[in-house]
C-alpha cells in the first residue's frame, strides 16, 4: 500500500477509535444518539431525525458472549450474544448513552436480544421484519414499522423528519456507498491494492462517521490506491467470504485467509456491512425507496423465505465476476438457517467445481482453536493455489 | 413379524379386540416402512410402553392409540396421493382449526397432517427408536453440532426415504422458530424440487409484557396473514372451505380446550391421579391436526376424565399425599422418562394447562381474527413478558410448588428466553424455577442417567421447601 493509501487508512481508522469521545461530546451538547441491531434499521433516517446511529456490530471475543449466559442459552449465535456480553461487561462504552436502540427483530436470535435490552431497561424500539418478505402483507408491515420509527425519532430528537432532509440523507450516504464500491471493485483487479480484510475494516469505519467526512476520506484513499501496486502475490489465490457477519473487531478469519497468502476479493455477508451495490433512489418518496431497497431490492438474508435460490444465483454470479477459486463460508456455532444453507450453496459450487470450506466459530480464538482453524484456513488457500497452477 | 407381539402392541394401545384384525395389516405395513423390527415392537410391548405410561387407565390407552393410528395413517400418504387425495402438511405449532376445517369440509378429498411430529412421536415415544432418523438428516446437512430441532430432521427423513410423497402443498408456520419453515426450503431446494411450500410468519416484535391478544392491529395482522396462508392452501388443493367450517371447527376445539382444562383442574386433587405426560398427550390435537379426527381423542379424554375421577373417588393418586409438584409448560411426551424420573423421587410434573383467557370467549366475530386471538392467548408464541404473565397466572392460580424450564435447547424461541423467564417468574412469585437443559425429542445428548443428579437435587430442595 502506498504512503498516502496508508495515511488515509490510518486517519479514517483514527476515527473510529475516536467515534465514543465524539459521541459523549456530541451528547453533552444535546445530541441524541440512536444505536441500531443489523440491516433494516435505516441509518438515513437516523441522520435524517439529527440523532447520530451507533450500529451494535462487535465480534470476535469469547468473554463477551460467556457474559450472556446468565440471560441467554447457550444455543444462539456468539455475534447476538456478544452484543448483550460487551454491554454488561462495560466494554461498549457507547450503549450506555444510547438514547434509543431501534431494534430489528427479523430472526430468534435478533428478536431475543431485543427482549433482554428491554428486560435490562436499556431504551429499545422494536421493528418487526417479516421473513416472508414477497407477500405485499410483508411489504406493508416493514413500511409502516418505518413509519413509526420515524414519529419515534421525530419525538426524541423534537426535530421534523423532512421529505428534503431524508432525500439529502440519503445521497450522502450513497455516496458513501458509492465510493466504497469503487474501493471494493479495485479488487477484480489480478493483483488487487487492497485486501479484504483492509475492505471490511474500511467498511466497518463507514458507520462511525459522519458520511460526507467519510465519502471525502475514502475517495482520497481510493485515488491513492488507484496509483498503488497490488499487494499479493501474483498467484495468490482469490477468495470470496460468506456467511452472516464479520463483525466489527471479528477478524480473526479474513486475516488468516490473508496471511496464508490468499486474498479476499468479494464478500457476501447479511450485516455488520454496508451493502454498497444497492444504492437507495434519490427520486420519489423518500419513505417508498427506503423500503424499496432496505426491504427489496437488496440481496435477501438468508432468513428470508424464499431467499436461497436467489442467493445461490447471486453467489455463483459473484464467483464467475470476481474470478473466485474457493469460498469461505464463515458460520457462527448455532446459526440453524446458515448451517442449513450451506448444504444448498456447497452443492451448488460443487457443480460450478469451486471449492468452498465451512468454518464455524464461537468466537474462541484462544491460540489453541486458533490453530486448528489458521490449519485449515492454511491448508485450504494452499489447495486454491495448486489448483490455480494446475488448471481446472 | 410376529402377528401377536403386535396385536399386543396394539392391545396396549387402546385398540378394541374387535378392530384389531382389521388394522393389524396396516399397522405391520407401518412398521416395515419405518424400519421398525419385531424386536423393537417386542421391546415396546413388553418393557417400554409399561414403564413409561399410566396404562391402567383406558382413556390413556386410547390416547397413545389415536398417535398409533395416526403414525399409520401417515405411511399411507403415498397410497393417498396415487388415489388423488390432495396432501397438505404443516410444522408445530400452529392453529389446527384450518386443518380441521379443511377435513370438515372435505373429509375424503384431502389429507391433513404435521408428517415430522407423528413420525418422531412414534418412533421415541413408543419404541425409543429415533435416532437413525435422526442421522440421515444430519448426513444430509442438518448438522448434529448445530442443534437442529428433531421434527425438522424427521420431516426432512421422512421424505428422503420416501414415507411422504411430496405434499400439494406444505403450509409452514413460523410464528415460534425460523428453523421450521427453513427447513421446507431446504427440502425443496436440496432434495425435492416438488415440495411446495407456503410460509405463514409473524414478527416477533411486540415489546415484552404487551397482552397481544389485546393489540387489536395485531390480531388484525396475523388474522390476515392466516387468511392469506389459508387461501393459498384452497387454491392449490382445489376445495373452497366455508368460513362456517373454520368456526365450527374453532368451536371443537374451545370445547376440547375447556374439556382439557376439566382434566388439569382434576391434577390439583391430593393425591394427584394422573401423571403429566398422559395428561399432556391428551391435549394433543388442539395444536396439532389429526386427519384422523380430533373426536377420537376426544372420546379418549372423556374416558380419562371418568378413569381419574374414579381414582379420586378411590382416594388413589400417583404420588405420595402432599408431593411437591412442578409445572412445566410444554411436558416433553417424547421423553417421558423425565417424569417418571422426578415422580420416582415424590415430586410431580404437571402442564399448565389453558389460563382464564383462553377459557373465555372470542371478542370478535369474523372466524380468522377468532383464530388469531386465540393464536396471541396462547403463552408459547407471546413474547416473554406476557408468557411469563401466564406462567405466573398458573403457578399461583394451581398452588404449584415451582416452575421447571428446559428440554428445547433445540428451539432458538421457546428454548431461549427460558433464563429470562425464570429471572421473572421468580422475581413475581417467589417461587424456585429450574432449568434442566436438555432436548424435547431425542435423547443422545441427555440421556436419563447424565440428568438424573440433577433430577434428584431439585426432588430434595423442593421436598425440603415443602417440608417447611
Amino acid at each position: 500500500m502506498t504512503a498516502k493509501a496508508a495515511k488515509s487508512m490510518e486517519v479514517i481508522q483514527g476515527r473510529v477509535k475516536t467515534f465514543p469521545e465524539r459521541v459523549r461530546r456530541e451528547k453533552r451538547g444535546g445530541r441524541k444518539i440512536v444505536g441500531m441491531t443489523g440491516r433494516f434499521v435505516p441509518e438515513e433516517l437516523v441522520r435524517a431525525s439529527g440523532a447520530i446511529p451507533y450500529l451494535l456490530c462487535r465480534g470476535g471475543d469469547p468473554e463477551p458472549v460467556e457474559a450472556s449466559l446468565p440471560y441467554m442459552h447457550r444455543f444462539l449465535n456468539p455475534f447476538v450474544r456478544a452484543q448483550l456480553g460487551y454491554y454488561l461487561l462495560g466494554m461498549d462504552p457507547v450503549v450506555p448513552m444510547l438514547d434509543l436502540i431501534v431494534a430489528q427483530c427479523d430472526d430468534c436470535h435478533a428478536s431475543r436480544l431485543a427482549d433482554l435490552m428491554e428486560y435490562l431497561r436499556l431504551p429499545a424500539f422494536r421493528i418487526g421484519i417479516p421473513p416472508d418478505w414477497q407477500k405485499e402483507l410483508s411489504v406493508r408491515y416493514y413500511a409502516k414499522g418505518l413509519a413509526r420509527l420515524k414519529g419515534r425519532l421525530e419525538e426524541l430528537t423534537g426535530r421534523r423528519v423532512t421529505e428534503a432532509g431524508l432525500r439529502a440523507s440519503i445521497e450522502s450516504l450513497n455516496r458513501v456507498r458509492t465510493v466504497l464500491q469503487e474501493i471494493g471493485d479495485l479488487r477484480k483487479k489480478e493483483n488487487p491494492p487492497i485486501g479484504g480484510l483492509d475492505f471490511l475494516r474500511l467498511n466497518h469505519a463507514s458507520f462511525y462517521e459522519e458520511p460526507d467526512l467519510f465519502a471525502a476520506e475514502a475517495a482520497s484513499l481510493l485515488e491513492a490506491l488507484e496509483e498503488g501496486p497490488g499487494l499479493f502475490a501474483p498467484d495468490a489465490p482469490r477468495v470470496l467470504l460468506a456467511g452472516r457477519v464479520v463483525a466489527v473487531g471479528d477478524y480473526a478469519v479474513p486475516r488468516l485467509i490473508e496471511e496464508s497468502g490468499g486474498v479476499i476479493v468479494a464478500e457476501v455477508l447479511d450485516e455488520g456491512v454496508r451493502h454498497c451495490a444497492w444504492k437507495v433512489d434519490e427520486g420519489g418518496d423518500p419513505m417508498d425507496a427506503l423500503v424499496e431497497t432496505y426491504f427489496l431490492r437488496r440481496l435477501p438474508p438468508s432468513i428470508f423465505q424464499p431467499s436461497w435460490g436467489i442467493r445461490v444465483r447471486h453467489l455463483k454470479e459473484s464467483v464467475l465476476g470476481n474470478r473466485v477459486d474457493g469460498i469461505v463460508w464463515y458460520q457462527l456455532a448455532f446459526d440453524e438457517v446458515y448451517d442449513m444453507e450451506y448444504a444448498a450453496v456447497a452443492r451448488a459450487m460443487s457443480e460450478m467445481q469451486v471449492p468452498i470450506l465451512k468454518v464455524e466459530s464461537s468466537y474462541e480464538y484462544a491460540r489453541e482453536s486458533t490453530g486448528p482453524l489458521a490449519t485449515r484456513l492454511e491448508s485450504f488457500v494452499e489447495s486454491l493455489r495448486a489448483k490455480r497452477r494446475v488448471g481446472p | 413379524m410376529n402377528r401377536d407381539v403386535c396385536a399386543e402392541f396394539l392391545r396396549f394401545t387402546g385398540f378394541e379386540e374387535s378392530e384389531i384384525p382389521g388394522f393389524l395389516p396396516d399397522f405391520i405395513e407401518a412398521c416395515r416402512a419405518l424400519n421398525l423390527s419385531e424386536a423393537d415392537v417386542r421391546f415396546s410391548v413388553e418393557t417400554w410402553i409399561p414403564s413409561q405410561f399410566d396404562t391402567e387407565l383406558e382413556g390413556v390407552r386410547r390416547g397413545l392409540g389415536c398417535i398409533v393410528r395416526e403414525a399409520v395413517d401417515l405411511t399411507r400418504t403415498p397410497r393417498y396421493k396415487k388415489q388423488g387425495v390432495k396432501l397438505v402438511y404443516g410444522i408445530l405449532p400452529a392453529m389446527s382449526v384450518y386443518y380441521y376445517a379443511l377435513k370438515r369440509t372435505a373429509p375424503d378429498r384431502v389429507y391433513v397432517a404435521f408428517p415430522d411430529l407423528f413420525l418422531v412421536a412414534f418412533l421415541q415415544m413408543f419404541f425409543h427408536r429415533l435416532n437413525p432418523t435422526l442421522e440421515i438428516a444430519e448426513a444430509a446437512g442438518m448438522s448434529y453440532g448445530c442443534r437442529h430441532c428433531a421434527l425438522n430432521k424427521a420431516r426432512f427423513t421422512a421424505r428422503r426415504l420416501g414415507i411422504i410423497p411430496s405434499p400439494d402443498i406444505s403450509w409452514i408456520w413460523g410464528f415460534v422458530c425460523d428453523e421450521g419453515p427453513k427447513t421446507d426450503e431446504f427440502i425443496q431446494e436440496c432434495f425435492d424440487s416438488d415440495w411446495r411450500n407456503y410460509s405463514t410468519r409473524l414478527p416477533h416484535d411486540q415489546p415484552l409484557g404487551t397482552q397481544e391478544d389485546e393489540v387489536d392491529e395485531r390480531v388484525e395482522y396475523l388474522a390476515l396473514q392466516m387468511r392469506d396462508g389459508f387461501e393459498q392452501v384452497q387454491r392449490v388443493v382445489g376445495i373452497s372451505v366455508p368460513e362456517e367450517k373454520i368456526a365450527e371447527a374453532f368451536e371443537i376445539r374451545q370445547r376440547f380446550v375447556e374439556k382439557m382444562g376439566e382434566l388439569r383442574d382434576l391434577l390439583t386433587v391430593d393425591p394427584p391421579p394422573l401423571g403429566g405426560v398422559e395428561a399432556f398427550i391428551l391435549g394433543m390435537p388442539r395444536d396439532m391436526p389429526f386427519n384422523t379426527g380430533l373426536e377420537p381423542m376426544a372420546e379418549a379424554l372423556e374416558q380419562t376424565l371418568k378413569d381419574v375421577r374414579g381414582r379420586v373417588a378411590a382416594g388413589r393418586g400417583v404420588l405420595p399425599r402432599q408431593a411437591p409438584v412442578l409445572m412445566y409448560e410444554i411436558i416433553p411426551y417424547c421423553q417421558p422418562w423425565l417424569v417418571k424420573m422426578f415422580m420416582e423421587n415424590g415430586v410431580g410434573v404437571m402442564p399448565g394447562g389453558p389460563t382464564q383467557k383462553q377459557l373465555q370467549p372470542p371478542r370478535f366475530e369474523d372466524p380468522y381474527m377468532v383464530a388469531a386471538e386465540a393464536w396471541l392467548k396462547g403463552s408459547v408464541t407471546v413474547n416473554a413478558g406476557y408468557k411469563a404473565d401466564q406462567i405466573c397466572e398458573r403457578l399461583l392460580r394451581y398452588k404449584f410448588d415451582g416452575l421447571l424450564l428446559g428440554f428445547l435447547d433445540f428451539d432458538r424461541w421457546l428454548g431461549s428466553d427460558n433464563r429470562l423467564i425464570a429471572r421473572m417468574v421468580e422475581e413475581r412469585t417467589g417461587l424456585p424455577v429450574f432449568y434442566v437443559e436438555g432436548d424435547f425429542w431425542e435423547d443422545r445428548d441427555y440421556s436419563p442417567e447424565s440428568l438424573r443428579t440433577r433430577v434428584e437435587s431439585i426432588c430434595e430442595i423442593l421436598k425440603m421447601r415443602k417440608a417447611g
